[in-house]
């Protein structure tokens, strides 16, 4: 999106260079005044809702009180890295749960997205394909706690659908309340069902883009709609797939609080597997006001994350130079 | 033979979507039903896809003891909806011209000013403490509207569109002696509406669904969005339970609480659903071209 530098210059043609252009620069500043303008109201949320709380990371350095605030608060040295590293447990917990978790989203929610795709592309029923996609797509539009309340009407103890189906089949009952194993499979279905129709319109429209010759060369040639799907349009596809896995990993360590809290509503017993890095946060710091360890997991959160982003875009720039992001 | 092999496949494709189709409707249906139940059946028998003995009694007590709390959730989640969109999109589309000026220098600055955001992020627990203690954001209508006001993917999203309006046009409207205040007003807000749509329905969506910021800076009962109440009788049934036993008749019934949950499920789903048929060409077209150069 941001475009390459010029190349190097001497120094001499770059001192001409700036000569010039500062008198440009004046002009093109009153000319664009009205532009620095409009960016201003943007400029502001993002200072104050971005880059401010990249500032307030200094948290971690601090012995924070709430009088004080964040600036104000004495330092505190390494003293809450110490106690991150004395109770690693918890953090190594809520990690692998954000990473597993959404590990495990990328890999179904692919996998769904893009067979329905290909699916749907071998459908020539227009009025099928319409309200299947539409009725596939709609519960991208539901908020998590109502698909929390929804599912709650599935999977409660006595009176859920599945442990009534279960009983009928004469298969005995299943807590899913309290089986935090079980409870990820539940999760990563609840993905699936919400997100798996809106990631086959990406997938969707770039099947609609390929040349239909390839297609009508494979059947005169005599291949099955199965070769066809395999040897045309699966490959066709690949490069989106390892483009957007590729990118999702930028977002390993992020957790959705709003899925947890809406679908869990912070269940003990689920912790286990559902206390991911955002909910420990919100856990401890935000509802018990212990910020030691919490600021110490956000640095952790935020200084990985951004790692892991740049290697995803180096990769995915490595794959196809056109997709880096920057 | 195969013609028949691929009939079958084929056949094979539309029951699988068909499947999936009626697995994304069937928990609506679950929730009208629920709804529709009465509370004795449901706590008896269970929730059902047909509704258990057939009554309105869950929304005759919702619209009776609970009307006050609903009417005002819904308010609150439309005034939020309705400002936060119609100012997301202006703060959006005015940084999105910026940053889609061609000859304006600093526009990759001010590109990647906004995109260094998406890569390092400070996390939950500055910003938590920022909003509520510097900002003063926390219960205030304010809070749940000015912390989206710029998504940074839709900004880019609508730089796409701004950039896809002939560059003539600008240029024609330039040498006519018009600024970039009215370049951007009379112009490219006008062209550029398919895009204005798209993202005001996506900023539309954020704010209708969202509950994380009520779960963050909300504790005064009157802010309650539609989406935060829902969550507190999800979390903490005594919402419903606490001192609202109807009488009647000198009888104590207990309030409706399973089909209560239901009941405000398809409150809060209904506008979404009625709207839908109609808006969702406009996200999908969004999405397409977000996922193609975003």
């Amino acid at each position: 999106m941001v475009q390459q530098a010029t190349p190097r210059e001497t120094n001499e043609r770059l001192a001409k260079r700036q000569a010039v252009s500062f008198g440009r620069l004046r002009k093109s500043i009153g000319r664009d005044a009205p532009l620095y303008l409009l960016a201003l109201p943007g400029i502001a949320v993002l200072i104050l809702f971005a880059y401010l709380p990249m500032s307030g990371l200094i948290l971690v350095f601090k012995n924070y009180n709430f009088n004080d605030g964040i600036f104000g608060s004495p330092w505190a040295g390494f003293a809450n890295f110490e106690f991150f590293f004395s109770s690693m447990e918890d953090a190594i917990r809520a990690t692998r749960n954000t990473v597993m978790l959404n590990v495990l989203y990328m890999l179904t929610g692919t996998f769904f997205s893009v067979a329905i795709a290909i699916v749907l592309n071998e459908m020539r029923s227009k009025w099928f394909v319409k309200i299947t996609q539409s009725v596939m797509f709609f519960p991208y539009f539901i908020s998590w706690i109502i698909i929390g309340a929804i599912l709650f009407s599935l999977l409660d103890y006595d009176k859920g659908i599945l442990n009534q189906s279960l009983a009928a089949l004469g298969l005995s009952q299943v807590d899913w309340y309290s089986s935090p194993w079980l409870f990820v499979v539940i999760l990563v279905l609840a993905n699936i069902w919400k997100s798996a129709g809106y990631g086959a319109i990406i997938y969707y429209a770039v099947l609609q883009g390929i040349d239909t010759s390839y297609y009508e060369a494979a059947r005169i040639d005599g291949a099955s709609r199965w070769q066809i799907i395999m040897r045309i349009t699966l490959p066709m596809l690949i490069p989106s797939i390892i483009l957007m896995s590729l990118l999702s990993i930028g977002g390993m360590l992020k957790g959705d609080l709003s899925m947890i809290m809406g679908v869990t509503f912070l269940n003990p017993l689920l912790l286990p597997t559902t206390d991911i890095i955002d909910v420990y946060v919100y856990r401890t710091a935000i509802r018990s006001g212990e910020f030691g360890f919490a600021s110490a997991i956000t640095l952790y959160q935020s200084v990985f994350g951004f790692i892991l982003v740049l290697v995803a875009n180096k990769m995915a720039g490595w794959y196809d130079k056109d997709s880096k992001l920057f | 033979m195969p013609q028949a092999e691929n009939k079958g496949l084929l056949i094979f494709f539309y029951v699988c979507i068909a499947v999936f189709s009626v697995i994304c409707f069937a928990p609506f249906v679950l929730a009208v039903s629920g709804s529709l139940s009465t509370e004795s059946r449901i706590a008896a028998e269970g929730y059902s896809f047909w509704p258990r003995g057939f009554s309105l009694e869950t929304y005759q007590f919702l619209f009776g003891s609970k009307l006050e709390q609903i009417v005002r959730a819904y308010a609150v989640s439309l005034t939020v909806t309705v400002l936060g969109t119609v100012s997301a999109v202006l703060v959006t589309t005015a940084y999105a011209y910026v940053v889609s000026v061609k000859s304006f220098r600093f526009r990759n600055v001010f590109a990647f000013f906004a995109y260094f955001t998406m890569l390092f992020s400070g996390g939950t627990l500055p910003w938590y403490l920022l909003s509520t203690k510097y900002y003063h954001l926390d219960d205030k209508l304010i809070g749940l509207i000015v912390p989206y006001l710029l998504s940074v993917f839709l900004m880019f999203l609508m730089t796409n569109y701004f950039r896809s309006i002939p560059h003539e046009i600008v240029e024609s409207a330039q040498i006519d002696g018009a600024g970039h205040l009215r370049i951007f007003i009379r112009i490219m807000l006008p062209l550029g509406r398919v895009g204005v749509v798209t993202i005001s329905l996506f900023y539309a969506l954020q704010y209708w669904n969202d509950f994380y910021l009520p779960l963050m800076l909300v504790t005064d009962e009157r802010l309650y969005t539609i989406q935060y109440l829902m969550y507190t009788m999800m979390a903490n049934i005594q919402f419903l339970a606490s001192g609202n036993a109807a009488q009647v008749g000198g009888a104590i019934i207990a309030p409706p609480l399973e089909t209560a949950k239901m009941a405000m499920t398809c409150l809060t789903v209904l506008p979404i659903a009625i709207l839908y048929p109609f808006l969702q060409g406009f996200f999908v077209k969004g999405i397409v071209v977000g996922s193609v150069k975003g």
